[in-house]
């Protein structure tokens, strides 16, 4: 089975946010909710500046606290090792959300958890992610990490990545190259 | 893993196929009935979110459109589509859309309307026209019109008899660039920009903000040079989007960029830097021009432009050092000042002297176009009638185009001279929204006898509409046949990927009916747009079942980027050659090589006012679209984080603009941050609607055009300078 | 400075959680106040060398702390936001998921919670009982009363744990992720059932014991609050940022550091207050019977007590939404 990733080149993102609606639209988000954004980050005081942009999603942890905070495993590893939620059996409680330090969750209008999926159904049909699919910059880099040849593989295999609040232990799987400014955020 | 767009067709191929096309197999789809989820179909038309025009591939489920993609095939898309592109469906199921005709009961501006039909409203409106034509001539009628609406309106107009039409695409935007490179190389770049970027080793924007403007084709190329390390070399008040990828960003003073682009071309010719053999071989005038720059040293330009020289000097070398692969982008929106023309002839000449012209890196040459132009003035056959009058849209300008100078128009209408306008005709433009100084448009307004807004949302415009025509979105409808002129020549097609909703009509069909009722109806010989499509088609040697079908056509062989060194090759300009010194203006009166002149600087308190775009709106057209109204709602105005402190002002108070001439804003949250000058003030364009039937974007955030009372004319190109207005700030 | 501007955000999360309002603080208030209520009936009734007869005299408690269970119990459900999809709680147990303890848990403390009520139910009040099984069953319980009080002692202090565990097994809140709140609502609410027992209690006897035990327990709790800070203080940057709400005295943070005096007003007043009550008495030997007077004074140092165990729940939810592990 694959292990899905996502490394983000943040140097090549143009803050277009054109990820931010295509998943909005593909997986039928309801208004006001959003399953990625985009982060812009800026430091310094005029004019010695830098700015990184940067998208966010669900991490698809591999060590999950949202799995664990679960009490009726509707979150649950799926078998291609994303983090999935299985909505019939989400009671609504609101413990994933708290669990998750990347704050990738929301209660949609029928009451239960959602997130990013990875586009889980695309990835059935040998599709990309939406925001992957139409990232302008190609920030975004979709894989599998169990194929050595994959671009992913090879990204992190030549760059340092970093991920995001690597000490809360939860092993991300988007993971961030930043090519200007390497060592990460 | 890893999937290619090849990949991605392959998959749609195979589930049910790409090309379900037209009305007839949606209405197929409509009578489905009351399935858990149809099967998708997908439909590949043209975007109009914004002026890009991006091949699209509609994802149609049930007879909804449910997902808009990228067409694969197009290269201004390439699979993908921006926010905006992406955003089309909140214009479609927009609940605030003009619905139905509308005939208007109350004062112009107040916006009270009563539903007509189209007979009554088109009526209206022939009657109207006809009675302007009998008692001033059919001059005394001006059309606005931006989009693709344009083919079908401008042919109106003409057949009509009036010359006087105005587009924001000219003056307000882009003309003075296209003025500058037809000067000196002998064509404007074109749209899309004909820019390498890809292919670049140093990028320089100047006031350009790709990302925030995002130009989907042009967006993925800088991120690919980003991406391969080209040098960016960002010159902008404000720390842009664009300069966060710069290695470079020089924050500039506002109004001074030609005093950095002289001082520029003085480093590239004093230190050799320039490509000596191509400037020998394709320019003429080097001579003069050197002579001319003399003065304008890095140490001159330092004090205009509070850059250091030794930064000047140093961004020059590594143009020089990089030559021909430097890209210095042309801009798109050069209506800054009153010296447009010249501050972007600067920019071309400064391409020339890197060689940068037809070079990999540089700007890319036209492709060979072998398809003939075919408008509806060859389907119809009939010659335009005779205007009786001189025309007045272009203004006293020497260098201009047909699309002409808005504002002249609006001061004719205005003097009424050399002769009276009293009808408007405005499609697909918000004057209100787009224009220099409100006043003089709305005093201008209560002149006509007649004001006609054809329309999908009711902008603010539209409230001064006597009658208003709910035209259908580009989702909706057929357009004219679009050659695009990218790398290599491709023709793409508009097409309903679903049935209009409402009482509302495609342009060509407003258009027509309106042309029948003004007795000119040899001039529209179709019923249905297909007639004129197909016999397009025809023309141009296409098939159209075909280009239905794939919606982007390529025409092969037409590739060709780059200047041939080997053969001989021919500029269009009067020389020939690239014209750095060019005789044309000198002819007309103005400097041959542009000079610097100082622009007014804001007094004491104020601010200039600057503006620009964001990445999910496009002007004031997408402001109340559902989808993009919730990932930005108002706009902020920037600020100095220590202009801030001394104003004791906090990120996310409301503030109030005032401009120098005392017009205010309306209330707008501030945006305290380190990321622009402390004289200038930035505000993100198109908000603050003051249409109440817009429910979302109703007085959302601050207007920037309202504070824009003041203009600088451009006096070669008529191109309108709006950053010349000043600023103070006010707690709301 | 660092300027962050973030596209795409849901309101629950950003600026800082919204996700459990005053529901869940009830829930966890009622939850822990019936908590201490059953440990403390629990130890009343387990006290040696009572007779059967004798026990009655805290037979209210456990009734009492059923009822606030059960509407702490309603609280929660009102604030789940799909209570449809409970039963699937049921088909599975998730050890590392506080909720599902809380799943299994309050229903089962709820369980020896009635056994408890109808172990210690007076023959005298039987009538109350509308059946005759029920009757029958009671009469059956009543043996082994002191069995069901020491699992009634257990429920007790797990349910006062689980209350505190909850919130403390959320890595995204700073605030509430470590060992001691689990501690600290703990004690608050065996001190909360303390006070509440002193309330209800009729029996100078048994009004004056929980005073005495209360007096060690909010000596115990006023460390812990301090201890808790102090661990929190001394940690990383997200912890240490966690303690602002507490100490800020202007804008929308002021609440909590309004929350904070008032629980060092609370419990040391309650403190003085129970502290005079014992010299007093220990001095003059317990009267027969309290006049209103000393019941008023007692009843107030308890509602204080109470008060505080409120305040001190309601705080900690409230503001440990406030700021989250991630900087933004």
């Amino acid at each position: 089975m694959p292990r899905y990733a996502m490394v983000i080149d943040v140097e090549k993102c143009v803050g277009c946010m054109a990820c931010v609606i295509a998943c909005k639209k593909e997986n039928k988000v309801a208004e006001g909710y959003f399953r990625t954004r985009v982060v812009e980050e800026v430091r310094g005081e005029f004019p010695n500046l830098r700015m990184e942009l940067r998208s966010e999603l669900c991490n698809h942890c591999e060590i999950a606290p949202c799995i664990d905070a679960c009490p009726t495993r509707a979150s649950h590893r799926a078998k291609d090792g994303t983090v999935q939620i299985d909505h019939k059996k989400c009671i609504g409680c609101k413990a994933c959300i708290l669990a998750c330090p990347y704050d990738a969750r929301y209660i949609r209008p029928d009451g239960t958890a959602d997130k990013c999926t990875f586009c889980q159904h695309r990835l059935k049909e040998g599709k990309l992610p939406a925001c992957v699919e139409t990232c302008l910059g190609k920030s975004r880099i979709f894989g599998d990490l169990d194929d050595p040849e994959s671009e992913v593989s090879k990204l992190l295999r030549t760059h340092d990545a970093a991920v995001r609040l690597e000490w809360a232990g939860t092993k991300p799987r988007i993971f961030y190259v930043n090519k200007r400014f390497p060592g990460g955020f | 893993m890893r999937w290619s767009r090849r990949d991605f067709l392959k998959v749609v191929a195979a589930s049910g196929g790409i090309g379900v096309v037209g009305a007839t197999q949606v209405d197929r789809l409509l009578g489905l009935g009351r399935k858990p989820e149809g099967k998708p179909v997908y439909v590949p038309t043209v975007c109009e979110m914004c002026f890009w025009r991006c091949g699209v591939m509609a994802k149609v489920v049930d007879g909804k459109v449910v997902k808009l993609d990228g067409h694969p095939a197009h290269p201004q898309s390439r699979g993908k589509l921006c926010a905006r592109g992406h955003g089309g469906i909140g214009l479609l199921y927009d609940p605030d859309r003009l619905k139905h005709p509308l005939i208007r009961v109350g004062q112009r501006g107040e916006g009270k309307f009563k539903k007509a039909s189209w007979d009554e409203a088109l009526n209206y409106v022939a009657e109207k026209m006809l009675k302007i034509k009998e008692t001033y001539g059919p001059e005394s009628v001006a059309l606005f019109t931006h989009g693709t609406i344009s083919t079908y309106f401008v042919h109106l107009l003409w057949a009509y008899g009036s010359p006087n039409l105005g587009m924001p695409s000219y003056a307000l935007c882009r003309g003075a660039r296209d003025i500058a490179f037809k000067l000196t190389f002998g064509a404007p770049v074109g749209n899309p920009e004909r820019v390498d970027l890809k292919n670049s080793k140093v990028i320089v924007l100047m006031g350009f903000h790709i990302g925030e403007n995002a130009h989907n084709s042009m967006c993925q190329e800088f991120a690919e040079a980003v991406g391969k390390g080209a040098t960016v070399i960002v010159v902008d008040p404000r720390f842009s989007t664009a300069a966060s990828k710069a290695k470079y960003w020089l924050p500039i003073k506002p109004a001074t960029d030609l005093a950095l682009l002289l001082a520029w071309i003085n480093v590239i010719i004093t230190e050799g830097l320039y490509d000596r053999e191509y400037v020998a071989k394709y320019t003429e005038g080097f001579e003069k021009l050197a002579e001319a720059v003399k003065e304008y040293t890095p140490q001159w330009a330092e004090k205009e432009t509070d850059i250091p020289a030794s930064l000047i000097i140093e961004t020059a070398r590594i143009m020089g050092k990089n030559k021909p692969s430097v890209l210095i982008h042309p801009g798109r929106h050069t209506a800054w000042y009153g010296d447009n023309t010249q501050r972007v002839r600067a920019i071309a000449i400064l391409t020339a002297l890197l060689g940068a012209y037809g070079r990999p890196g540089g700007i890319y040459l036209p492709p060979k176009n072998p398809l003939p132009y075919y408008g509806f003035g060859d389907f119809c056959g009939i010659p335009y009638p005779e205007n009786q009058k001189p025309e007045i849209h272009k203004g006293p300008y020497p260098f201009t185009r047909e699309e002409g100078v808005i504002p002249e128009i609006i001061k004719t209408t205005l003097t009424e001279k050399p002769y009276p306008i009293k009808g408007w005709l405005i499609t697909g433009t918000n004057l209100i929204k787009s224009t220099p100084n409100q006043r003089d448009t709305i005093e201008a307004i209560k002149k006509l006898d007649l004001v006609v807004a054809v329309d999908m949302m009711p902008f603010d415009h539209v409230l001064y509409a006597d009658v208003v025509l709910p035209e259908c979105t580009y989702l909706e409808r057929y357009d004219d046949i679009f050659v695009v002129k990218e790398r290599s020549i491709g023709v793409a097609l508009r097409q309903s990927v679903v049935n209009p909703m409402y009482d509302t009509k495609p342009g060509w069909w407003i258009a027509k009916e309106l042309g029948v009722r003004l007795g000119l109806k040899e001039y529209f010989p179709y019923n249905d747009f297909e007639d004129f499509l197909k016999a397009k088609c025809e023309a141009l040697g296409l098939n159209f079942e075909e280009l239905k079908q794939k919606g982007y056509i390529e025409i092969p062989g037409t590739a060709n980027p780059y200047i041939n060194e080997a053969s001989e090759f021919k500029f269009k300009t009067p020389s020939g050659k690239i014209e750095l010194y060019s005789k044309q203006l000198e002819e007309a009166g103005f400097p041959p090589i542009p000079t610097y002149t100082r622009h007014e600087q804001p007094p004491k308190g104020y601010f200039r006012l600057i503006y620009g775009r964001v990445p999910v709106h496009t002007f004031s057209r997408t402001t109340n679209n559902p989808s993009l109204w919730e990932l930005m709602k108002e706009n902020a105005a920037w600020v100095n984080a220590k202009v801030a402190k001394q104003l004791r002002l906090k990120n996310g108070d409301y503030v109030v603009l005032v401009n120098q001439d005392g017009v205010k804003s309306n209330k707008v949250k501030l945006k305290v941050t380190e990321r622009i000058r402390p004289d200038c003030v930035y505000v993100p364009h198109g908000f603050g609607s003051f249409s109440p039937m817009l429910k979302r974007a109703y007085l959302n955030g601050a207007d920037d055009q309202q504070l824009i009372t003041r203009y600088a004319v451009d006096p070669i190109s008529g191109s309108v300078g709006m950053r010349v207005n000043f600023v103070k700030i006010e707690k709301a | 400075m660092v300027e962050i501007t973030i596209t795409g955000t849901n309101s629950i999360t950003f600026p800082h959680f919204e996700v459990w309002d005053w529901r869940i603080v009830l829930y966890l208030f009622l939850g822990g106040l019936a908590a201490g209520t059953l440990v403390m009936c629990s130890i009343a009734n387990l006290r040696p060398t009572k007779t059967v007869e004798e026990l009655a005299k805290c037979v209210r408690a456990p009734l009492i702390a059923f009822v606030m269970l059960a509407v702490g119990a309603l609280f929660i459900i009102l604030e789940i936001k799909a209570p449809w999809h409970l039963y699937w709680g049921y088909l599975t147990f998730q050890p590392l998921s506080l909720m599902s303890w809380g799943t299994w848990g309050v229903p089962l403390v709820l369980f020896f919670n009635a056994l408890y009520i109808l172990a210690v139910l007076p023959e005298e009040q039987k009538h109350y009982l509308r059946f005759e099984f029920l009757k029958r069953f009671s009469d059956r319980l009543k043996p082994k009363m002191r069995l069901i009080a020491k699992i009634n002692f257990v429920a007790g202090i797990f349910l006062a744990i689980y209350t505190g565990i909850l919130l403390a097994s959320f890595l995204a809140v700073p605030l509430w992720n470590n060992a001691t709140l689990p501690i600290l609502f703990l004690v608050s609410a065996l001190s909360a059932g303390a006070a509440l027992i002193v309330i209800i209690a009729k029996d100078v006897e048994i009004k004056y014991l929980f005073t005495k035990i209360d007096v060690w327990l909010i000596v115990i709790e006023l460390l812990l609050i301090p201890l808790y800070f102090y661990g929190l203080y001394v940690s990383s940057a997200p912890y240490k940022r966690a303690l602002e709400p507490f100490f800020s005295f202007k804008g929308e943070y002021f609440i909590y550091t309004l929350a904070l005096i008032l629980i060092f007003l609370f419990l040391p007043l309650a403190l003085r207050m129970k502290i005079g009550e014992i010299t007093e008495f220990e001095e003059h030997g317990l009267p027969h019977q309290f006049t209103r007077g000393q019941i008023l004074r007692m009843n107030i140092a308890a509602i204080l007590v109470i008060a505080g165990t409120l305040i001190l729940r309601g705080a900690i939810v409230y503001a440990g939404q406030l700021i989250k592990l991630s900087i933004y």
